[in-house]
Formats: structure tokens, sequence, C-alpha cells
């Protein structure tokens, strides 16, 4: 994960993968535990690559959850205020692991 | 239900810092065992609280429960609360296990002990390490209930969580 204008991340056309943890609720909805993404992904659009390829997991799973890049909690940029919003210009990156951490039921 | 993140974690299913241990593991808890990792000579007081599975969620049968957990996050949370818990409440040590994949109803499903000179903060420091746990910690579980679908929990709510269709 590394913060930087959203243009460096439009000219870097190196090509790869991170891969993305599904728990609890998030793996019964998409029926995967992890899977690879294309990278580079900017974190503003995560939310909405996974919402086409799992219809409704928006409001379902995501709306409740928080997300991870590479073991450390990250604010989902809003969307509504990019030019102020410091998550919009967090890249999801070749070789991250990002992960979906519905509201935790341990004990 | 062990996932691959537990295959690919095995071997990382504890981590340590001075006075304090954490660990996930698919074995049976062990209370005689965890106290032992927290005894010290200068304690006069040693807490251990055992979270055990219950056979029902607001009068539903439970059939059984199953826990999974996202291993590295979760080491790495539950070492941050045993040591500011650890800080905070002066203790000699601290340890704190979680139980994972099918638990038995009635069976242990995280132990957490703690040591210090006197009862007074062992008592608080106990309670507190286990909310900040089910607060925070990677760690989700699944009721199996009888004749039905399994469902998520969530510990925020106490509500009913998420229905699993493929359970």
């Amino acid at each position: 994960m590394t913060s930087h204008p959203p243009a460096a991340a439009a000219q870097s056309g190196s090509s790869g993968k991170f891969t993305i943890l599904y728990f609890a609720s998030a793996g019964s909805y998409t029926g995967k535990q992890m899977e690879t993404l294309p990278a580079p992904l900017p974190l503003s659009k995560l939310f909405a690559t996974l919402e086409a390829r799992y219809e409704g997991i928006g409001a379902a799973v995501l709306d409740h959850s928080l997300v991870t890049v590479n073991l450390t909690y990250v604010e989902m940029p809003s969307g509504n205020d990019e030019s102020e919003d410091a998550a919009a210009a967090v890249i999801i990156q070749d070789g991250d692991e990002v992960a979906i951490i519905p509201p935790v039921s341990s004990g | 239900m062990a996932s691959p993140q537990d295959q690919l974690h095995q071997e990382n299913d504890e981590l340590t810092s001075p006075g304090c241990y954490v660990a996930l593991t698919h074995a049976h808890l062990d209370a005689q065992a965890i106290m032992d990792r927290v005894r010290s000579p200068a304690a006069g007081a040693m807490v251990l609280f055992a979270g055990t599975t219950r056979d029902n969620f607001a009068g539903k049968a439970v059939k059984e429960l199953q826990y999974t957990a996202y291993n590295k996050l979760a080491l790495r949370t539950m070492l941050e609360i045993a040591q500011a818990t650890r800080a905070k409440h002066g203790l000699e040590g601290i340890a704190m296990i979680h139980r994972l994949g099918v638990v038995p109803i009635a069976e242990e499903s995280i132990l957490i002990a703690v040591s210090s000179p006197h009862r007074q903060a062992a008592w608080r420091a106990g309670e507190e390490a286990l909310e900040d746990c089910k607060a925070r910690v990677e760690v989700w579980k699944l009721e199996e209930f009888e004749g039905e679908h399994g469902v998520w929990r969530a510990n925020r709510d106490g509500i009913m969580g998420q229905k699993v269709e493929n359970a």
C-alpha cells in the first residue's frame, strides 16, 4: 500500500495482482475465502469492483465491514469529496494483501 | 473450518513479548497450561477467564459453533491488547489463547489468564482484556442452528448476524 497521487498510478502500466481475503459473511457471499484481482487498483474503486463481481455485496456485507491492506486498517474513500479525501489517493499495489473484515465475534 | 489462511499460517500461531503470550489453536484449550504462562513469584493473584460455547442464542438451539480467524492480524491485535492491558494494570503476566475450528457445545473457546501482585488489578485486567478481545480481535463465530442455516455472529450489536446460504 502506498499513498501517492492517482496520476502516478495511471502512468504505471505494470500489470500485477493483489490478493483479497473474504472473511465470515464476505466469504459466504462470494463463495470464496480468497482470490486475486488485477493491480494496481485505487482503493476508491475497490467496493465498485467487488459489487460488479458480486451483485449486492455492498449492501449485504461491505457497508458493515472494515478493510485492511497489508494488515493495516484503511479508511475507505467517501467518494464525495475527492480533493480533501486522503484515502482517495491510496492505490492497491501488486502483491498487496487486502482483506474484508466483517464485524468480529471472538470469545 | 480450516481456511486456507489457517493452514498458511499454522506455524505462526503464537506471539510473545515480555510478560505477554497470545495464541490461536485448533486443539483443546488447557487452563493449567495458560495459567502456568503467567505464574510468577511476584504475583499474589492469578485470574483465569474461560469463555465456553453456549447451546442457544436467544432461546434458539445451537448445534455447534465454528471459529475462523485472520490469523496474522488476529495475533497482532491480541498482542496489542495484551501489552496495553499489562501496562495499564501493572500485570506480571497476561496470556490469551483462542480456539479455532469446530468447538463442541460447553467447551472452552477462549482462555485469558493474568497475574498481578494484588487481586484487584487482576480482576479488572482480566475483564478488560476479554472485552477488548471481543470488540477487536479478527476472529469470527459461525453458529449452526438446529434445522437452519448457519449465522455469522457479530459481537458489537448482539443481534442475529448474517445467514449463510450454503452452510
